[in-house]
């Protein structure tokens, strides 16, 4: 929230000078650490103190990628059942998901199941999912150990990685991952499927009407 | 992991414990069944609101941004010459040996030459090899757009805002203007036939239950118990139900949609600007809906409830194709209870008229007319209330355009001889005619077996040009009450003809063959001949010659005219002259072609006018910009002489 006024947020929401632009969604249990995740790849920055997130915030953030541009509006939810009602109403935009668990709590690795029937309900579906362990800096109270986070991983068939907000591993490589396979999708949906294109020449666009009604059709 | 092998999980998001998620449904375990919940305070819902502003900032820099790359794409294809099977597609060029190479395009198809398309490699979908594949430019632009507006991702342009309707229409449509964007208009049309498919319908369908969460607050909250073998879907959407149903009680802040948050934000006066939320509904495949369809939540009720939500929130400013779910959704009502399904029927037909009103946009616009019928008199009053979204035809997109009306019999011929027409409402297409022409001397028992037929013209002095015609069916016409009705416009036939001859055209017309020659670099005008003209002389003939002016003119031509053809009123002519501008030019100029009656010893009499140019409208405005578009070729029009002197 306070990065409303906060100059640089102003400018990266500001600049149009991108190729591509997509919404990423960060998802998982309450104080697993999305918010502080966000902040340490947006900003840099990291703060112990929890301040649980209301509702829903954004950063935008635009990476340099494959000699493109890209143009990442990431959105940070609240992990609180509360808020759900009105996270669930952005899984449809988000092109990829950052489904969140805290190593050090089996409550929210036994939720990713729950999380990941959100995301099938909601979202997109050829949205794209990574499964990030966090607070992977906490070993001497981590109940989640790297393997089992692998495998459910593999089970989802979704990409793992195990990070940490607070001494920023693996942070950027997750978004980058993330933008990799969204990436990639993109030109793999063209290529692999030109008629799209095609198809969506001849009136793809949603205002277009069926012609006719019942007066028009009498023709007497 | 190894991103290979998770393209080859035929579905990475099956979830392994489908099951075992409903059985701790059932033990009111987890986070989706847990009971405590509590209103949003006013800070929350401060905090919420102003997240939402920004981001409302984001997409209207977006939607314009998408809009920029359509009108990208537009202008390309607008500049396409399309000459023909070996002509290069973009550019015109003929293919030959020692012409340019021919280069098939791989997504249309059509063939462009080398200059005109470029080579992409693309990987193969499952292996790592590439293959070279060429594109024309409109296809490779097309591409670079779906991956740039994000269509890529949800299978359909996502709402845009294009520069021009910003600036110059005062129809907050989003929809491109059928003048603007007429190829497009144009494309549609065959999709247009399949609406009603079962493939449009299976998309409502899925649609319906995946928006549901949002719709069923209404209805009674309902957690897990009914739904142990409805999968993960519904048991969420269960769930989710009741914490709506409590939100809305517990506090006026009603969160029901991504929608209607924003349009509680903005006092509902804006239009709902989700894109995804509209985007979704045309990427479900057939065979997706299936899973949904064993939701217990009839389709029909959720459809109307999503109808009466969008069609509140959007105050009909937007439109969209939530129409094709009409015939689906009153179809499966059926199910659904007594009192529930009255309160859809109702909503249904409230959003049929709004629909109607604002939504479809056929090719020609709407015409909006009132009828009644008095039995005393004989006379049926017909009302042109307005007209909507008729075609462009002048430069600056605008119509002025006017009725005519006339009655058809069984007979299919024309009632009157004299077509009735209203005034001209001047610049613009929207016109508010509000005018009533009376029609006397029809007898009752006619109006069944007729037809009221209205046809729409542009009014101009150098002819008028059909903008659309429409018919109503007058059985439906009582003598109790105004009957009341907004008709789609349809294109020429015989009738609309019929209405056009009937325009008196005493000054005749005349046949002009216009070219643009890029060799010589000029404008060519050949007068081909005139027919009808007035007579001038007292033998009841005239001495026919055209004179040609270009205005302003830029190369400072000088005038040309014709040889004089005596005692004619049919001349043919056959004359071709040179006018040396470059195309740019001409976009700025006037070709006035004037005929005169050669007279000996006194002055000539004017026998009528025509201007071409790009301040000209209709055909006259179409023949030159054709000339301008597709150079080296003779474009020919009949047009009507006007009676006034462009001289004086």
């Amino acid at each position: 929230m306070a990065s409303g006024g906060d100059p640089k947020w102003q400018k990266d929401a500001a600049d149009q000078n991108f190729d591509y632009m997509f919404k990423l969604l960060i998802i998982g249990n309450s104080s697993v650490g999305k918010t502080s995740f966000l902040f340490r790849y947006a900003d840099d920055s990291f703060t112990s103190a929890f301040v649980s997130t209301v509702g829903i915030d954004f950063k935008v953030k635009t990476v340099f990628r494959h000699d493109k541009r890209v143009k990442l509006q990431i959105w940070d939810t609240a992990g609180q059942e509360r808020y759900r009602t009105i996270t669930t109403a952005y899984y449809r935009g988000a092109m990829g998901f950052i489904l969140m668990y805290d190593v050090t709590n089996e409550d929210s690795f036994n939720s990713v199941q729950d999380w990941v029937t959100q995301i099938k309900t909601y979202s997109w579906d050829n949205a794209q999912v990574i499964l990030v362990g966090n607070k992977c800096d906490m070993e001497d109270q981590r109940v989640i150990s790297f393997e089992r986070g692998r495998q459910l991983a593999d089970q989802l068939g979704v990409e793992f990685f195990e990070t940490s907000a607070k001494e920023n591993v693996n942070v950027k490589a997750v978004f980058e991952r993330l933008v990799d396979i969204i990436c990639d999708k993109m030109s793999e949906s063209l290529d692999a499927d030109p008629t799209l294109v095609g198809g969506a020449q001849k009136g793809q666009r949603l205002t277009d009407q069926p012609q006719g009604t019942p007066n028009a059709n009498c023709n007497c | 992991m190894d991103f290979q092998n998770r393209n080859n999980t035929a579905n990475k998001f099956v979830c392994p414990s489908d099951r075992q998620l409903a059985l701790r449904a059932k033990l009111r375990a987890g986070w989706s069944s847990s009971k405590t919940s509590e209103p949003l305070r006013p800070e929350e819902q401060e905090a919420i609101i102003s997240v939402i502003r920004r981001n409302e900032e984001i997409e209207i820099a977006e939607r314009q941004r998408v809009g920029r790359l359509v009108e990208r794409v537009e202008k390309i294809k607008q500049h396409a010459v399309e000459r023909g099977p070996n002509c290069c597609r973009l550019c015109g060029d003929t293919f030959g040996l020692l012409r340019p190479h021919r280069i098939i395009c791989e997504d249309c198809r059509q063939s462009v030459c080398t200059k005109c398309s470029v080579d992409i490699n693309i990987r193969y979908h499952t292996s790592e090899r590439t293959r070279e594949i060429w594109l024309c430019r409109i296809c490779s632009e097309t591409r670079e757009m779906w991956k740039k507006s994000g269509a890529w991702f949800f299978k359909g342009l996502p709402r845009y805002d294009t520069p021009r309707s910003a600036s110059a229409n005062a129809t907050p449509a989003p929809t491109p203007t059928p003048g603007g964007m007429a190829s497009m208009a144009g494309d549609t049309r065959s999709e247009h036939s399949c609406h009603g498919t079962p493939t449009r319908t299976a998309r409502v369908k899925k649609l319906t239950i995946r928006v549901n969460d949002s719709s069923s607050s209404s209805g009674p909250s309902e957690p897990e118990d009914e739904v142990d073998g409805g999968g993960g879907s519904g048991r969420v959407g269960g769930a989710k139900g009741s914490a709506v149903g409590r939100l809305q009680r517990e506090d006026s802040f009603r969160l029901r949609a991504y929608g209607s948050i924003r349009s509680f934000i903005d006092g509902g006066e804006r239009k709902l600007s989700n894109s995804f939320f509209f985007g979704r509904q045309q990427s479900h495949r057939l065979s997706e809906c299936t899973d949904y369809d064993s939701v217990s939540l009839s389709n029909g009720s959720a459809v109307a409830q999503i109808r009466r939500e969008s069609s509140s929130l959007r105050r009909g400013s937007v439109s969209s194709s939530w129409s094709i779910s009409e015939s689906s959704g009153s179809g499966n009502s059926g199910t659904h209870s007594q009192s529930q399904s009255q309160v859809q029927s109702q909503s249904q037909s409230q959003y049929a008229q709004s629909q109607q009103q604002h939504c479809r946009d056929p090719l020609l616009g709407w015409l909006e007319i009132a009828i009644s019928y008095r039995e005393s008199f004989h006379s049926l009053d017909c009302t042109m209330v307005r007209a909507r979204d008729l075609p462009a035809m002048d430069a600056s997109g605008l119509t002025d355009p006017y009725c005519k009306l006339n009655i058809i019999t069984p007979e299919a011929l024309t009632k009157y001889t004299r077509w009735q027409r209203t005034r001209t409402v001047h610049k613009t297409r929207n016109p508010e005619f509000n005018e009533t022409l009376q029609f006397v001397g029809v007898e009752p028992e006619e109006l069944g077996n007729s037809l009221l037929y209205v046809a729409l013209f542009d009014d101009d002095k150098y002819g008028h040009d059909f903008l659309g015609a429409a018919k109503v069916c007058l059985s439906t016409v009582h003598s109790t009450s105004q009957y009341r009705i907004s008709v789609p416009l349809g294109v020429e036939d015989q009738y609309s003809n019929a209405a056009e001859i009937a325009q008196e055209w005493p000054n005749g017309k005349i046949l002009i063959s216009l070219c643009y020659n890029t060799k010589r670099r000029a404008l060519v005008v050949n007068v081909k001949q005139c027919i009808n003209l007035m007579a001038m002389d007292n033998n009841g003939s005239s001495d026919p010659f055209v004179k040609l002016q270009l205005k302003p003119d830029a190369h400072k031509n000088k005038k040309h005219k014709t040889s004089v053809k005596w005692r004619t009123l049919n001349p043919i002519y056959n004359e071709e002259f040179y006018f040396e501008a470059s195309p740019h030019d001409l976009n700025k100029e006037m070709l006035i072609v004037t005929v005169w009656d050669k007279d000996l010893g006194k002055s000539n009499d004017f026998l009528g006018s025509v201007q071409l140019g790009a301040q000209s409208k209709g055909e006259r405005l179409q023949q030159w910009h054709d000339c301008i578009r597709l150079p080296d070729h003779f474009h020919e029009k009949w047009h009507c002489l006007a009676p006034d002197n462009p001289a004086h």
